[in-house]
């Protein structure tokens, strides 16, 4: 049987708005979460204008849609993905579906390269496609399965409903990040240190991935209900915590010769929201941990294409990553879209992008900011007080018989443990 | 200078040594610090040692005796991770064994300030390993978590502190060498203890380390109680290999009056027909005893190398001139003065020869060998009529003279199955009576050497 996708009224009133004020094809992105047996669309996104699209106004440009996408997934905390691509037109079925496949699969493509998880077996693969007739105003829904080249479309239900996400849950945590990656002795260019830092953060990610998640302090088991005797329609808040530990892979012990590293350290807010159809416990972590690697790898990859158009790359600097700022979206529930906000900017700047990206309109009042402070670059190094006990030999004690033995097995953290030292010369 | 030159230089300066310091200062800080968890491994407990043991679940209290643990800890064949019923309750009431994982959390309560990046040029040396950390702490049943915390954080600490002193010593050149902890089961009341070598250093490397250790915890020095070999082997771990280790000891063992027990010293494994895809049935006896004795002395780390296969005893009688080349991939059985050779050839170790000329004179050695048992600790290879076995201790009266002997019997040939071997009495307790009262018997007595 076909995929089911509720929706939310406000799409609705959405999509209709642009029907009756838009001459020529409008393509956009749809917005929510899928589960197993069910979908759910928050939002839809029109793909901002660029200058070049009003003059031929007519076509619909694939990479201005994919890049669109590309940029809105970074806005998107845990929980929330591109679904698929709706287009509002008046041209004929056929045409516009083969349109739309080939929009799904270059969004797909382009979304999954920057990645730095790996696809879980659970992953719905199931791309959505919206077609919405002006003339007839007639909605045709079908999906595509991204992931096999060779799929066709297939039938899909569209029922919108009011309060959709109004009693979604939300987990979230504030994590600490301490990266330290070193850089390649000959020639340290700038594409150099993207390199590594990308290959450190796919370490790192693999760390997060297989870390232990509490929730709300305790360790759930994979399959057990979230939300089991909670009351139902009630808004859920879980709070999360993160135990990592590298004891299965052994990194190979390294001594080598670098021209320098590249550290990120500090913490960073993590949200991610859950479905209320009975999410399990591994759906949030699977989220939550999938939130935090993104928000940490899009900041950093901000950062680099900042850079990128400065100038020398020689020397040694820091960078402050932006912060994050969540903005809700105009429907009833928890779920909120999200922005990074860089040290020189206001608030007036991410009003801006939530604009032009979103096409959200927010005000001052509506972001919250407290989630994050923004960075600031001090002068003094990051020395720790180390506090070395004086311990004393003991005795062991004389016990009549060996009660417990408490053995630990342990691989300590390898950037934990790295130690970087410096020449003189 | 080159390259090369400078390198040697910088990783022996005493700025490394610094850096390599400090790096273990913050470490033990970390260890130290709230973001510490320990887990207790196939459970969903988890302890903040350094946050008020706070634990989850919430029914763990810092004055939780360590034993309720146990309750929480998923065995293979339980569904779920909760508590076991009471009805399930563990029987062990003695020695048990329960795994923590060192964890650390990167979660803490916000608002905090956004990542930076900071981006150093700067020649430098880079170097990143992974400390393999192990400890181990024994403490009463009864006594509570908050107390078990504070003795592994003590144990930690310590062993950071042991794991740079290694590190600092064995800096050569531009290889790591990585610390390794290791545990020795000491005689009581010493117990278990810790101690850091260096991965990669042999055994025979160590013999100025192991000299101070014996010195440190007043032990004999002629026998060897902290070679690789000697570590401590937890109960709930597997051998890899597959081999059954000392079955002898779920027997009863007989009373005699005034009787005593003398038995091996330490650990064997069974070796016997059929095994390693091997078909010895009928020939191989001596072999799988000799293979015996030698996992006695790998074991005991008086060598390294591992059991001979039948093909490396018969090839070692060539080497000595015992036999000709014909003799390898052939199924001839050997003797007592065989594996005299073969220990001596392959192991270096020495052996003593008992010979009687009669199985009933068998019973009236019971002096000689308590002695062997008392002394050299080592298992024996007996030889007589057709039949080779293990003598693994006798239970003796030396007002009696009454005498029994344990036996490993080679000439089983099926699977490792402890109960099976037990219960039919292919390890087992044996009169007099075993022994082919006319036949003359060769017995096998390897000497311990004097080392640490």
């Amino acid at each position: 049987m076909g995929r089911g996708y509720i929706v939310e009224d406000t799409v609705e009133r959405y999509l209709s708005k642009l029907c009756e004020q838009q001459a020529g094809p409008v393509t956009g992105l749809l917005i929510g979460q899928s589960s197993a047996q069910r979908d759910f669309v928050v939002m839809a996104i029109r793909t901002p204008q660029s200058e070049e699209s009003t003059a031929a106004g007519n076509s619909v440009d694939k990479e201005l849609v994919s890049e669109h996408a590309r940029q809105v997934s970074r806005m998107l905390p845990g929980g929330l993905s591109v679904l698929g691509v709706f287009i509002i037109t008046d041209t004929d079925a056929k045409d516009t579906l083969t349109t739309l496949r080939q929009l799904v699969f270059a969004v797909e493509n382009l979304i999954s390269s920057e990645l730095l998880w790996n696809p879980a077996d659970d992953d719905v693969t199931d791309s959505v496609t919206l077609h919405v007739n002006t003339k007839t105003r007639k909605t045709v829904c079908r999906t595509f399965d991204v992931k096999d080249p060779k799929s066709t479309a297939r039938p899909a239900d569209w029922k919108y409903q009011s309060g959709v996400c109004s009693s979604w849950a939300t987990v979230s945590c504030c994590l600490n990040v301490n990266l330290l990656v070193p850089l390649p002795h000959n020639k340290t260019s700038a594409e150099n240190m993207d390199r590594c830092l990308k290959e450190g953060l796919k370490v790192w990610a693999n760390q997060i991935e297989s870390g232990v998640c509490l929730i709300d302090g305790k360790k759930l088991p994979e399959d057990s209900e979230l939300t089991a005797g909670q009351r139902r329609n009630v808004r859920q808040m879980y709070s999360a915590q993160l135990l990592i530990t590298p004891d299965d892979q052994r990194l190979p012990d390294v001594v080598q010769l670098c021209g320098g590293s590249v550290s990120v350290r500090g913490a960073i807010h993590s949200r991610a929201f859950l479905h209320s159809n009975k999410p399990k416990a591994k759906l949030a972590e699977k989220l939550l941990k999938r939130d935090v690697v993104s928000t940490v790898a899009s900041r950093v990859q901000m950062l680099l294409e900042e850079e990128d158009q400065s100038g020398d790359k020689q020397q040694t600097e820091q960078l402050c990553l932006p912060r994050r700022v969540f903005c809700p979206v105009k429907v009833n529930g928890p779920v909120c879209v999200c922005d990074y906000q860089f040290s020189d900017e206001g608030l007036p700047e991410v009003i801006d992008r939530l604009k032009e990206m979103l096409d959200m309109d927010a005000a001052e009042e509506d972001l919250d900011t407290r989630q994050e402070m923004t960075a600031e670059v001090t002068e003094s190094s990051v020395t720790t007080e180390p506090t070395v006990e004086t311990v004393k030999a003991s005795e062991p004690k004389k016990n009549n018989y060996i009660g417990v033995a408490m053995a630990t097995a342990v691989a300590l953290l390898a950037t934990a443990a790295s130690m970087l030292y410096l020449n003189d010369i | 200078l080159s390259t090369g030159n400078t390198v040697m230089k910088i990783l022996n300066s005493q700025l490394t040594r610094r850096v390599i310091s400090r790096t273990f200062e913050s470490l033990r800080s970390q260890v130290q610090s709230e973001s510490c968890v320990l887990a207790v491994c196939d459970s969903p407990v988890f302890i903040w040692p350094n946050k008020s043991v706070h634990a989850t679940p919430e029914e763990i209290t810092p004055n939780t005796p360590c034993e309720d643990i146990q309750q929480w800890i998923q065995t293979d064949d339980q569904e779920s991770a909760g508590k076991r019923s009471a009805k399930k309750k563990s029987k062990k009431s003695s020695s048990s064994v329960i795994n923590l994982r060192l964890m650390m959390e990167l979660t803490q309560p916000g608002p905090l300030s956004a990542p930076i990046l900071s981006k150093t040029v700067q020649r430098s040396h880079f170097l990143a390993a992974t400390l393999p950390m192990d400890c181990v702490v024994c403490i009463g049943c009864s006594d509570t978590i908050k107390y078990a915390c504070e003795r592994l954080l003590e144990a930690l600490t310590r062993q950071l502190c042991d794991m740079e002193k290694v590190t600092l010593q064995h800096m050569r050149g531009p290889t790591v060498l990585v610390p390794e902890a290791l545990h020795f089961l000491l005689p009581e009341p010493k117990g278990l203890v810790t101690v850091v070598y260096t991965e990669g250093v042999s055994d025979s490397q160590l013999e100025t380390q192991r000299k101070e250790l014996h010195q440190q915890f007043e032990l004999p020095d002629d026998r060897p109680y902290f070679r690789r070999a000697n570590a401590y082997h937890f109960p709930n771990e597997p051998y890899k290999d597959g081999y059954l280790r000392n079955p002898h000891v779920v027997l009863t063992h007989p009373t005699l009056d005034n009787g005593k027990l003398y038995l091996v010293q330490g650990i064997y494994s069974y070796h016997h027909y059929m095994q390693d895809r091997m078909d010895d049935n009928g020939w191989g006896c001596a072999y799988r005893s000799l293979q015996t004795i030698c996992s006695w002395f790998q074991q005991q780390g008086y060598v390294e190398r591992s059991v001979p296969t039948h093909k490396e005893i018969q090839q070692a009688l060539v080497d000595v001139g015992d036999k000709q080349a014909s003799f390898v991939g052939s199924r001839q059985w050997i003797g007592s003065i065989e594996v005299q050779a073969v220990l001596n050839q392959l192991l270096g170790i020495t052996s003593k020869i008992m010979f009687v000329s009669q199985g009933s004179e068998l019973a009236s050695k019971g002096r000689e060998l308590a002695n062997h048992f008392l002394t050299e600790g080592t298992p024996i290879m007996i030889g007589g009529g057709v039949l080779a076995h293990t003598i693994l201790g006798v239970t003796w009266s030396e007002t009696t003279g009454q005498i029994r002997y344990l036996i490993l019997d080679p000439h089983y040939t099926g699977a490792e199955d402890l109960q099976l071997i037990t219960d039919k009495g292919w390890c087992g307790w044996k009169g007099p009576d075993f022994w082919d009262q006319t036949a003359y018997y060769n017995l096998c007595l390897p000497q311990r050497p004097k080392v640490i």
